[in-house]
């Protein structure tokens, strides 16, 4: 089956990496259209045509392809099916089957305002039960109620870990979020908070980690400590910060955290890849269940705690495991996402 | 069994839905009284209707909780924003311990549909011992979110969207009410400025090609009133901007919405709750369709009801006028149906008072519960009960959380200062000089 996968920011070049690498391996030809530029890595592994979106979506290419996968944000989704829909009515040709859907573990509101302008696509891929609820519960009696779906899992999360072992001294990972809290003044006082759990942890080594998206797709990752709302630059602009409080590079995020011996953070995605690592995970509960801080999608994860509980950091190491029934739903129940979807868009060619 | 009910609500649309629970009341052997807390910008009409059904008292939540005559209540339901929901139910236990007097069940609920932060809304709301939603839908909701948690047992009950008694509908028959269109303005719904002068020029242009209508724009609020949201730009002010000078055919209304609706034939909305008034009062609803499905405007809420269009490309007023009634499922399932009135909170109270269920308890490891005392005003009120208890280690627990949340207040860095000190004399005296915490 020839599939194609068309993208254009950061962060939907990386899931679609994953997919792509997921789907090549369970026996399909698949194709990248972007005009991105994937890391050289990245480049030989799969064969990329450089072409923008809406270009895509009008070209002859994409009629050689069995589906088109597309994993553009929001509004630029809608348009795509659109055009492809009436260049191939103009054609007289058939549109080829298009599939689409979110392209992080979302939830709630975040999830309701992905999938709306996706609604219409042959093909909604989801990632656990979770989503399929709400998506049900959200066109429950609408004309768009027999969309079709599909689970694949944790499709877009790095779940496989490549084989690093933790470091001989605990390191705890703190996910530095650029947007979460908003404020420098907010992210100040975290900073603050956390200098002083470093000082009173002399043994281990505290971590600030830029957060960046989930699968990061190019090296070149700038990332965020040059501002005021992250935790880096508090650092910097500390005197004398503790010895054990270091800042992470950028691009360094997937083997930091294989190397972590636990994890903290706030509303990152890269706390569901620790949780599924098996890391211990503390998902900060101190700022309570705030939509704008992600936080309903953690809500069921057993995973919250607060930043004084965390503390001594040795406290960590015995938190109990997520809720196992909540990630289940989240997509890790799910194990065998590419031939599910390949399995569907059989049905939809044919 | 006849019950005694007390109900309290500060904002416009909480002094809302205790008037639709009062009015609902008058009809069974319940009685109301609905505390209205005092606050600068409640709508006079607001409180005017609330006190055609009954008595309304203005105590402030503090007075309220001295108030011995909270134990003449066999319920109390509040209608607060969030954290203040918390906090009442929070202090409401506390004070009661204090005074060794009995509890009474709480309940509380939502004004209207919910059309987004639902999740966020429930997490300020757990802990009650009834939840009153509107319907099926909002129930689903409950369902997928509590699932796979300690808080799965939390009790809820159906109240429905049902806001007017049933037989308000004194108005004309639908065909010999006047050619009149009510658009029930919302503040948020579009929220920006280019969205709301295209939402005018949408409606001005219906108005022209239908000029043996009216079109009536009904505000949400006056210019000198609040409501939840603020109010950056009144419609009026956005009118005059948009349009310059409307057509003769339309025009804005500051008279009480049921009034509006009794003598219209066509209510049109963005995703106001209004077009249930507009269901109870014989004038037939339409949802505006011209922004599309969109979670920032509530919109996918009536994707099933039958009632979406476009005001743009619809012919006229006499087209929209013959379009489709809501749809009879999609109706039960947002909870506008006759299985789901208060009649069933009322019941469910009366069930309570003889089997109790207790609430989930909120506080469980690994959890986080915003009504579990995670407001701000609760982590200073809690740390200092502990300053007070000596136990100053907890004290520097509750304002460190507080401090995350509120960073830029400053009572919170002075007070946490004054804990740290190290020297206990200093301590002492840092602690009398730094303001404690007054609500």
């Amino acid at each position: 089956m020839k599939v194609g996968l068309i993208c254009q920011a950061d962060d939907g070049l990386g899931a679609c990496l994953e997919l792509g690498a997921a789907l090549q391996t369970a026996g399909a030809a698949v194709t990248l259209f972007t005009t991105a530029e994937p890391s050289s890595a990245h480049l030989r592994s799969l064969p990329v045509i450089p072409l923008a979106p809406l270009e895509a979506a009008c070209s002859e290419l994409l009629a050689g392809l069995d589906a088109a996968g597309v994993f553009l944000n929001g509004s630029e989704a809608a348009s795509f099916r659109q055009v492809h829909t009436h260049t191939a009515s103009l054609r007289q040709q058939q549109p080829r089957p298009l599939f689409s859907g979110p392209i992080r573990p979302l939830c709630g509101d975040a999830l309701a305002a992905d999938l709306l302008p996706r609604l219409g696509y042959d093909l909604l891929v989801l990632q656990g039960q979770a989503q399929r609820d709400e998506l049900a519960w959200l066109l429950h009696g609408s004309p768009q109620q027999g969309q079709q779906q599909e689970l694949l899992g944790l499709w877009c999360l790095p779940t496989q870990p490549i084989g690093f072992s933790t470091s001989a001294e605990p390191v705890v990972l703190v996910l530095d979020q650029l947007t979460i809290p908003p404020s420098p003044f907010a992210k100040g006082v975290l900073y603050q908070r956390l200098r002083t759990i470093a000082q009173e942890n002399p043994h281990w080594q505290v971590r600030l980690q830029p957060d960046s998206p989930l699968c990061p797709a190019r090296v070149d990752n700038p990332g965020n400590d040059g501002s005021e709302t992250s935790l880096a630059w508090h650092h910097r602009q500390d005197g004398q910060p503790p010895a054990n409080l270091q800042v992470g590079q950028a691009d360094d995020l997937p083997m930091a955290l294989i190397q972590a011996s636990a994890c903290l953070g706030i509303a990152s995605d890269w706390l569901l890849t620790a949780m599924v690592w098996g890391k211990p995970t503390a998902v900060l509960g101190d700022y309570g269940i705030r939509t704008d801080f992600n936080g309903p999608l953690f809500f069921g994860s057993g995973a919250m705690h607060r930043l004084a509980d965390c503390s001594p950091l040795d406290r960590l190491l015995e938190l109990p495991r997520p809720n196992s029934d909540w990630l289940a739903a989240r997509g890790w129940a799910i194990s065998d996402g590419p031939q599910r979807l390949l399995r569907r868009l059989g049905e939809l060619a044919r | 069994m006849s019950q005694r009910l007390l109900l309290i609500a500060d904002s416009d649309s909480q002094l809302l839905a205790c008037q639709a629970l009062a009015r609902s009341a008058g009809e069974q052997e319940v009685e109301i009284i609905v505390n209205a807390i005092p606050r600068p910008g409640t709508p006079t009409a607001v409180l005017a209707a609330l006190g055609e059904i009954g008595p309304v008292w203005g105590f402030s939540l503090q007075q309220l909780l001295g108030n011995s005559r909270l134990d003449q209540f066999d319920a109390i339901g509040v209608y607060l924003t969030g954290s203040k929901l918390a906090e009442f139910r929070s202090l409401y236990h506390l004070t009661r311990r204090q005074q060794q007097r009995p509890t009474r069940p709480l309940f509380c609920g939502f004004n209207g549909v919910v059309l987004e932060r639902f999740e966020e809304a429930i997490a300020w709301r757990l802990g009650y011992d009834l939840i009153c939603l509107n319907g099926p839908r909002d129930q689903a909701r409950l369902e997928m979110l509590l699932r796979h948690t300690p808080f799965s047992g939390q009790c809820s009950v159906l109240t429905g969207l049902g806001r007017n008694r049933p037989g308000t509908c004194s108005g004309a028959s639908a065909t010999e009410r006047p050619l009149r269109l009510v658009f029930a303005e919302q503040v948020v719904m579009p929220d920006a400025p280019a969205e709301r002068r295209r939402l005018l020029r949408i409606l001005a242009r219906l108005a022209r090609r239908s000029p043996h209508w009216e079109l009536v724009i009904k505000p949400r609020v006056a210019p000198h009133e609040t409501t939840f949201h603020s109010v950056e730009t009144h419609i009026s002010h956005t009118l005059v901007e948009t349009l310059g000078s409307p057509p003769a055919n339309l025009r804005l209304s500051y008279a009480p919405l049921p009034q509006l609706l009794l003598e219209s034939r066509l209510l049109a909305t963005v995703s106001s709750t209004a077009l249930f008034d507009a269901l109870d009062l014989g004038c037939k609803p339409v949802v505006m369709d011209d922004f599309g499905l969109r979670q920032d405007l509530g919109t996918p809420f009536f994707a099933g009801s039958g009632l979406l269009q476009s005001l743009a490309r619809v012919d006229d007023l006499d087209a929209l006028a013959q379009g489709p009634d809501p749809d009879p499922d999609w109706l039960h399932w947002v909870g506008y149906h006759q299985d789901f009135s208060p009649g069933n909170l009322w019941r469910a109270l009366g069930e309570l008072s003889t089997s109790p269920v207790a609430p989930p308890h909120l506080q469980q490891s690994g959890y986080m519960v915003n009504a579990a005392d995670l407001s701000s005003n609760q982590l200073r009120r809690g740390a200092e009960a502990a300053i007070r208890c000596g136990d100053h280690q907890e004290a520097v627990r509750l304002l460190e959380i507080a401090q995350l949340q509120r960073p830029d207040n400053r009572n919170i860095g002075r007070r946490l200062a004054a804990l740290r000190c190290n020297n206990r004399w200093l301590r002492a005296l840092a602690l009398l000089v730094t303001p404690g915490f007054r609500p």
